[in-house]
């Protein structure tokens, strides 16, 4: 079943026509979703470096991973709400035929599954390690899926 | 008045700033890395100054904290600096006549003398506030790097849009 008729109402609503018929919202939603991600982007980094055998290295990674937590989510409620309302804008007209913005999608739906099932339940316990090949592999893919979602949304512009 | 712009003129009429402009998919890739780039700079700065209100990484001391940070807010800087001077040379003339980017410069200019006037001035006594408690000239300082940096992203995104007629 196609998801264009659901993309067509989504870019009919009156939150999106909103954005659409302002000069000033879309630009404003673009830079809140660039605070969001350098937020992000740290959020991620400092557990994953971590995790590698980096940066706070003299501390348990559950300390890091629970000082980096509250901004992981925060960013993350970021990156959604205004992602999703600079889709709404052009859901149908633009997002529905961009092969960028799919597989976009497909990673950001991975990397947040990685973290939240994988990632976050390895790092937030007690006695998790830094600097095994485990702790090292997990870093890797993490990171990697997020610099996924960073690249294809980078792609959405040329595709 | 503005005596750069003839400057400025020569380096866009240069064959390698025409060929970076022209070429959409070179330009996108030093675009996506100038974002990686504040990515890794900013998000790493956030620990920093969090750590300067005693959130974040606690268990680090100040000076520790400074040392396992610092590498990653260099790198991203470095990331920054290369890719945004590279954008800038892709354009000169329409980036120096944006407000946006005007704005964006001066607000860069600030955060370099904010951050030179902390680890020069009272951030030389970092090790000390491994023991006691942080001044409020720190948390000030603090406030004033991430307040321009937020000014810097806006701007920065900004000057993709000729919202105001150019400056000349």
């Amino acid at each position: 079943m196609s998801m264009l008729p659901l993309f067509q109402w989504i870019e009919a609503t009156s939150l999106a026509m909103t954005i659409n018929n302002s000069k000033y919202a879309f630009a404003l939603i673009e830079f809140l979703h660039l605070l969001s991600l350098a937020v992000i982007g740290g959020a991620v980094l400092v557990v994953d470096a971590r995790l590698l055998g980096l940066g706070f290295r003299n501390q348990r990674v559950s300390e890091v991973a629970a000082a980096a937590r509250p901004w992981l989510i925060g960013s993350l409620i970021g990156i959604v709400v205004t992602g999703a309302l600079m889709f709404s804008s052009l859901a149908a007209g633009k997002y529905y035929y961009n092969i960028g913005f799919w597989w976009k999608m497909y990673l950001l739906a991975a990397a947040i599954v990685f973290t939240f099932a994988v990632r976050q339940p390895y790092a937030m316990r007690a006695n998790a390690e830094g600097g095994t090949p485990k702790a090292g592999l997990i870093a890797i893919v993490s990171t990697g899926l997020y610099l996924g979602v960073a690249i294809f949304g980078r792609a959405i512009g040329f595709l | 008045m503005s005596s750069i712009v003839p400057y400025l003129q020569v380096i866009q009429d240069s064959s390698l700033s025409t060929a970076f402009r022209e070429s959409a998919y070179v330009w996108g890739i030093v675009d996506g890395v100038h974002v990686i780039g504040l990515c890794v700079f900013l998000g790493m700065l956030l620990f920093w100054e969090l750590r300067l209100f005693n959130v974040g990484v606690r268990s680090a001391s100040v000076s520790e904290t400074w040392v396992r940070l610092s590498p990653w807010i260099m790198v991203g800087f470095v990331i920054m600096v290369l890719s945004g001077v590279t954008l800038f040379c892709g354009e000169p003339v329409r980036y120096w006549a944006s407000i946006f980017f005007r704005i964006k410069a001066v607000a860069l200019v600030l955060a370099g003398l904010n951050a030179v006037a902390f680890h020069y001035g009272i951030g030389r006594k970092l090790v000390q506030w491994d023991v006691q408690p942080l001044p409020k000239s720190a948390h000030i300082v603090g406030i004033t790097s991430i307040t321009l940096w937020i000014v810097i992203v806006f701007c920065g995104r900004l000057i993709a849009y000729n919202w105001f007629a150019p400056l000349y």
